[in-house]
């Protein structure tokens, strides 16, 4: 008797996980390419049944020109904007996958981000992004902009970017760009 | 306007070969019309027409020091030096000069004597005692180079010389050309970047982004202490910490008329070359002025609130959006200085930028950051480790602060 339910169980089991990996491989192949790179899908499939993939931009610098340039990536849209700003960190946070150059060290780990009601993100980063940060002006602005660019591009939500480092305000990254105020996007800088 | 009347054809200038010059003008008709009104200006100098250049020495007292003026009638390169009791002035000089002691009467000063040498002449002023310090500069219209001796030392910093009484013999269009920009005399202040703990950039053969920003701002300094009469600030002369705030307090306590800080580039490019420069970005100063807004609606309770105690936080907010009243004259700045680094380094006009810079916020004057090259570009480090390079670069930011300093002396 208890094996049995046990067996009907597994069974039920099995047939929910192959459902649902089937309703996403189905869902991702409509549109080729990222679907089975993204890790969090995995994570919290129930509340994902009507969300369509979303694509979001990026910037990268490339060896090429001093510039950022646009890498989209497709997400399956997170629940809060909140949990969406810290996917778009992430994901600069991983690197290119068109071979720009990476601009935050490898090291660095995104501790926390919140979002405040006049449109302020606070960006909170492990020490890595100063410690093992390269020097320089053209470095710490590429650094800075290819995150503020990318959260305020794909979040219009998000009108300033406010970048901390272990929990706390620090003066700048490397002796340049001041960290004191929260910044606004620059798309100068950004490849046409 | 005729500042530099003298520094045309001055011996600085030689290095710069002909080719680029003739670009250079090519540039544009402004730079030849400048150009040439200087050398008009400069030929109109009373007894430049003579065919042998004098120079007339002559010593006076004042107050609590003595004042030497030596007079040229062609434009001065010398250099000073003290030992012990004397005080010796080199002149560097391509023809001889006609060597004339005017009038020498001073206390303190005893003699003043003179030497020829192969290619220059040295004086020499002997003093009553070793006791006293001294502060020289020049002023153009005729090339004057003036030293000031102040027995027992010199009242207040030497760094400063806001007590410089005005001379008669100082040519009219000089002293209204240093009140142009503020009431104080022309005073440049050089920001070596970096410094101490804090390297900066490294280069791929070692080199530290702190001793090349010093070893340039030095020559820089020198570049200007030879060509102006203007004061000098350097906000650290050796390998010491010395914060952003620092570095902008030490311009507002002299009370800069230009602020540079020189600083050497790094970035993730291995590509990356060329000279950049920065003024603050404006987006840096919004929160500012809202912060200055928030002040000035507020000011009312503020008069009559402020302690003691508070000024000193007040005054820091203002210094901190002190450069906003500044970006028009620091864009220009930006420009005439990234003109001459694109000459030197033959880059296309690609880098001026604008960026939140800590160390510019404060500066209440026109302010810029230069980027001379990138230390990450081992052919950029390799070219700045010569001495070459450093003084070619120091001069091309020279010739871009005269050109400024030029303009807005009108």
């Amino acid at each position: 008797m208890d094996k049995k339910k046990l067996a009907i169980l597994a069974v039920l089991l099995v047939v929910l996980v192959v459902l649902i990996i089937v309703y996403f491989n189905l869902g991702e192949e409509s549109k080729p390419g990222t679907g089975p790179f993204i890790p969090s899908s995995q994570e919290e499939p129930e509340s994902e049944e009507q969300k369509e993939p979303a694509v979001i931009v990026l910037f990268f610098p490339s060896e090429r020109d001093g510039l950022l340039h646009r890498e989209e990536r497709e997400i399956i849209p997170e629940s809060s904007l909140a949990q969406q700003a810290k996917r778009i960190v992430l994901e600069l946070l991983s690197g290119s996958r068109l071979g720009f150059l990476s601009p935050i060290p490898p090291e660095t780990r995104l501790r926390e981000l919140y979002i405040t009601n006049d449109g302020i993100a606070y960006v909170d980063f492990s020490r890595e992004l100063m410690d093992k940060h390269l020097s320089g002006s053209s470095a710490e602005m590429t650094t800075i902009f290819s995150i503020v660019d990318s959260l305020c591009y794909n979040l219009k939500e998000v009108k300033k970017v406010f970048i901390l480092i272990d929990g706390g305000e620090k003066k700048t990254l490397g002796g340049h760009i001041d960290l004191a105020n929260p910044f606004q996007p620059i798309y100068d800088i950004v490849a046409k | 306007m005729s500042s530099d009347a003298g520094s045309i054809p001055a011996a600085s200038k030689i290095e710069i070969d002909d080719r680029k010059k003739l670009l250079k003008y090519r540039r544009g008709i402004p730079i030849f019309t400048l150009a040439f009104s200087l050398i008009f200006l400069f030929l109109n100098v009373p007894g430049a027409s003579q065919s042998q250049p004098t120079l007339k020495i002559s010593a006076q007292d004042h107050d609590d020091y003595s004042r030497v003026i030596i007079q040229s009638s062609l434009p001065l390169s010398s250099s000073v030096e003290r030992s012990e009791s004397y005080i010796f002035v080199k002149i560097r000089a391509s023809t001889p000069f006609r060597v004339q002691r005017d009038s020498i009467r001073s206390r303190f000063i005893e003699s003043v004597g003179w030497s020829q040498g192969s290619d220059s002449y040295t004086l020499t002023v002997r003093t009553a005692h070793d006791n006293f310090s001294y502060d020289s500069f020049k002023v153009p219209n005729p090339p004057q180079l003036i030293i000031d001796v102040y027995p027992g030392g010199k009242p207040e910093r030497s760094g400063e010389s806001g007590d410089i009484q005005p001379d008669p013999s100082i040519d009219e269009t000089e002293r209204k050309r240093t009140s142009s920009l503020s009431m104080d005399p022309e005073c440049i202040v050089i920001d070596p970047g970096h410094g101490g703990l804090e390297a900066g950039a490294q280069g791929k053969f070692g080199t530290l982004e702190k001793d090349l920003t010093l070893a340039i701002s030095m020559r820089l300094a020198e570049i200007v202490r030879q060509t102006r009469a203007s004061n000098v600030v350097l906000t650290r002369d050796r390998d010491v910490d010395l914060s952003l705030e620092d570095r902008a307090a030490i311009a507002n306590n002299n009370k800069a008329t230009v602020f540079i800080s020189i600083h050497v580039n790094g970035s993730y490019r291995k590509g990356a070359a060329g000279p950049e420069t920065f003024f603050l970005s404006t987006d840096a100063t919004d929160e500012e002025a809202r912060r200055l807004a928030f002040l000035e609606n507020n000011s009312e309770n503020l008069d009559n609130n402020i302690q003691a105690d508070n000024e000193d936080v007040i005054k820091m907010i203002l210094w901190d959006m002190a450069q906003t009243a500044y970006l028009k004259q620091s864009s220009q700045l930006a420009e005439d200085i990234q003109n001459e680094l694109n000459f030197l380094w033959e880059t296309k006009n690609r880098g001026i930028k604008q960026a939140p810079f800590k160390v510019l916020t404060g500066v209440a004057c026109p302010a810029v950051l230069v980027e001379v090259a990138f230390l990450s570009n081992p052919q950029e480090e390799r070219k700045l480790l010569t001495e070459d390079y450093q003084f070619k670069v120091a001069q091309a930011i020279y010739d871009g602060l005269a050109k400024f300093l030029r303009s807005n002396s009108r």
